[in-house]
């Protein structure tokens, strides 16, 4: 047979195309549901972690099920807000976002749309949003969780898409740099409210940064740490109306204690 | 302005050699005269332009989640169009230059084959894909940026290795092994760029 | 024969190996070279890739049309490549490692590699002898990633695939290390060391 025809070629073009996309279509479609779950308890790990469950490895090593039946065990609810800091909408519980969602909202939020901003709260009362922005290759995102009411942070995790390993990749590897966050605050109301700084945070004898919204960066890393701090910048400032409802009403709530009981109050911030 | 911004940007600050390390192959084995070197510098930059907007398109229009119909996610197939888009389109220029301009074939000809698998040429879609441009334009200046870099990576590299004939180099280390440890001190001296933004 | 499949197993991992002699594959793995646990995966994937499409091509190698050839054989690597991500992406224990590689587990289909001994070998020897030609050319690039890793990991972070080696003693890991340039200079000392052993090798 002439395998050089042109009539030979295009036929056979044609049909390791056709072979090549059915093979790959079929494989997609049966592997979708498998590679969703993953991404699923990759995401809900690193929420868990930031709010101070446990660690990402302790989640890796117990299994996804595993991860998930905590989450369905920990988690009390979530709900999206809108930049006006109103609820929007109830979002079901084993709803969560995964990097590509929050890679929309960023649009929304740079003003392609109304960003719909989510809030999950834990049943100890932990509350954990989202961040997501450029690093120095590719994306960082992450996941703040803050106590009861407060603007104060109680963990950070974050993650990365193509940080340089050893470098810019502690931003997810370090649990030092993690932990760094810990106590530190958020100032909503500010203009700047987080900054991440080379060797600029003073700090107690324990290493502990003394101003309230200031961390150091990571040495080597001056653009990924850069790149997170405006992801926390812009997400927190989106949020800020939301959260200073959220704060002034918990401090109502502790004049209120002084004559109402408890239990009231709980309901007030409730409603 | 900002097209100015894009295109310094990606011919220093992100380097296809020297920021990321990619179509070292052929960086590699056509460095040795400057005037070779050029020609395969020129034909990188020529099939970037080329493929870079094709793939910016068909990423824009079929690809993306949603884009060719509602509800369909086409981006497990983005590896293999781009691909296929930069195998066809070199092999449609190979076949146009050789009819139309033999001497440009004669010179740029031989090349042409060799970036099909030219790292460089892929990442620019893959690289594209991933930072969403937000328009033609910009992936086209981009595609021009990353070609420029390239071509003057590979053509300061053999104008060194010109020189490196001159040098006493230890015998187990010449050729290749030189060669690498120069590109990693070019690398070096480039990263003096990163982390500029403009 | 047997003597002929042995030689086509050794060759390409000491003599002929794809990196060092033949430079092929160079940029895939200065990136992921930074941590064994990376290059080790990098590795896995490119053999199946190598030996998978080596294969393929060759049972269907006296039926490609010569003008497509190329467009031929990068679909069907692409094919391989696609897969084997989609597969690691699948398993829970790979998905974490499968983030890592992204954007460089796409490149193995312009893995020079890969390419070059499709066209050098699969396309004119047997399906057999192919697959075990691809398969080791694979390993010898993945022996090569693993000694690059292994310096690049342990002095640049002080570990050995993530445990702890080098920081008990107070070991301050060396940021440069890590970055791609020194992969590049650690592969010039491999070749170096390689070439002073095989001095056959030597160029002029």
């Amino acid at each position: 047979m002439n395998t050089n025809s042109n009539l030979y070629t295009v036929i056979y073009t044609t049909l390791i195309v056709v072979v090549v996309a059915a093979v790959l279509a079929v494989v997609s479609q049966s592997l979708k549901g498998r590679q969703e779950a993953n991404e699923k308890a990759d995401t809900i790990s690193q929420m868990m972690t930031a709010a101070g469950f446990g660690s990402k490895e302790e989640f890796g090593k117990i299994g996804n099920a595993a991860v998930l039946a905590r989450y369905a065990e920990e988690i009390d609810r979530a709900f999206v807000v809108g930049p006006d800091g109103q609820k929007v909408a109830d979002l079901p519980l084993e709803k969560v976002y995964s990097p590509s969602e929050l890679k929309k909202q960023n649009y929304n939020i740079k003003g392609a749309d109304t960003p719909e901003l989510p809030v999950f709260i834990f049943k100890n009362g932990v509350t954990v949003v989202p961040v997501y922005g450029a690093g120095l290759w590719g994306p960082v995102w992450g996941y703040i969780a803050f106590e009861p009411g407060s603007n104060v942070i109680k963990g950070a995790y974050f993650d990365h898409e193509s940080e340089t390993a050893g470098l810019g990749a502690k931003i997810k590897d370090d649990p030092e740099f993690q932990h760094s966050f810990d106590g530190e605050m958020i100032d909503f109301a500010g203009v700047n409210p987080f900054d991440i700084v080379k060797g600029g945070a003073p700090k107690d004898e324990a290493g502990k940064s003394l101003v309230d919204n200031k961390i150091d960066a990571i040495t080597g890393a001056t653009m990924t740490s850069r790149g997170l701090e405006n992801a926390i910048d812009v997400w927190m400032a989106t949020y800020a109306k939301y959260f200073l409802a959220e704060v002034e009403d918990s401090s109502d709530d502790v004049n209120a204690n002084d004559d109402v009981n408890g239990d009231d109050a709980k309901e007030v911030k409730e409603d | 302005m900002e097209y100015l911004s894009l295109l310094v940007k990606s011919i220093f600050v992100d380097n296809m050699i020297f920021a990321y390390f990619l179509g070292m192959c052929s960086f590699l084995a056509v460095s040795k005269n400057v005037k070779t070197a050029a020609g395969l510098g020129l034909a990188v930059i020529f099939v970037l332009v080329v493929t870079l907007p094709i793939n910016y398109l068909l990423n824009e229009y079929v690809l993306k989640p949603d884009a060719l119909i509602e509800g369909v996610d086409l981006s497990f197939l983005s590896f293999i169009i781009f691909i296929a888009v930069i195998a066809a389109i070199v092999q449609i220029v190979e076949m146009v230059v050789e009819k139309y301009s033999p001497s440009l074939y004669a010179s740029l000809g031989i090349f042409l084959p060799l970036i099909a698998v030219n790292c460089a040429i892929l990442g620019g879609s893959l690289f594209m894909q991933q930072r969403d441009f937000a328009g033609l334009g910009e992936a086209t200046v981009y595609a021009l940026g990353s070609g420029l870099g390239w071509f003057l990576a590979i053509v300061s590299l053999a104008a060194i290795r010109e020189k490196l004939q001159y040098s006493n180099v230890p015998a187990p280390l010449k050729g290749l092994g030189i060669t690498c440890i120069t590109v990693g001190l070019m690398g070096i001296a480039f990263m003096t760029f990163m982390g500029i933004s403009l | 024969m047997d003597a002929k499949l042995k030689e086509t197993i050794l060759n390409p991992i000491f003599k002929g190996n794809p990196i060092t002699v033949l430079v092929l594959g160079i940029c895939s793995s200065l990136a992921v070279t930074v941590t064994l646990k990376g290059a080790l995966v990098m590795a896995l994937s490119v053999i199946v890739v190598t030996g998978v499409s080596s294969l393929i091509l060759s049972l269907l190698r006296n039926t490609i049309p010569g003008r497509v050839r190329i467009i031929v054989q990068l679909v069907v690597v692409a094919m391989m490549v696609i897969l084997v991500d989609q597969v690691l992406k699948s398993f829970e224990a790979t998905y974490a490692i499968d983030k890592q590689l992204s954007v460089y587990i796409g490149l193995i289909i312009t893995n020079c590699i890969v390419m070059g001994r499709i066209e050098a070998f699969a396309l004119g020897n047997k399906p057999w002898p192919s697959f075990l030609d691809g398969v080791a050319n694979g390993a010898g690039y993945g022996l090569i990633l693993l000694i690059v890793a292994f310096f690049r990991e342990l002095l640049g972070s002080g570990t050995l695939f993530g445990y702890d080696v080098l920081g008990w003693m107070g070991y301050v890991p060396n940021n440069l290390v890590i970055l791609p340039p020194m992969a590049l200079i650690l592969l010039g000392c491999i070749v170096w060391v390689q070439r002073s052993i095989q001095k056959d090798l030597q160029e002029k």
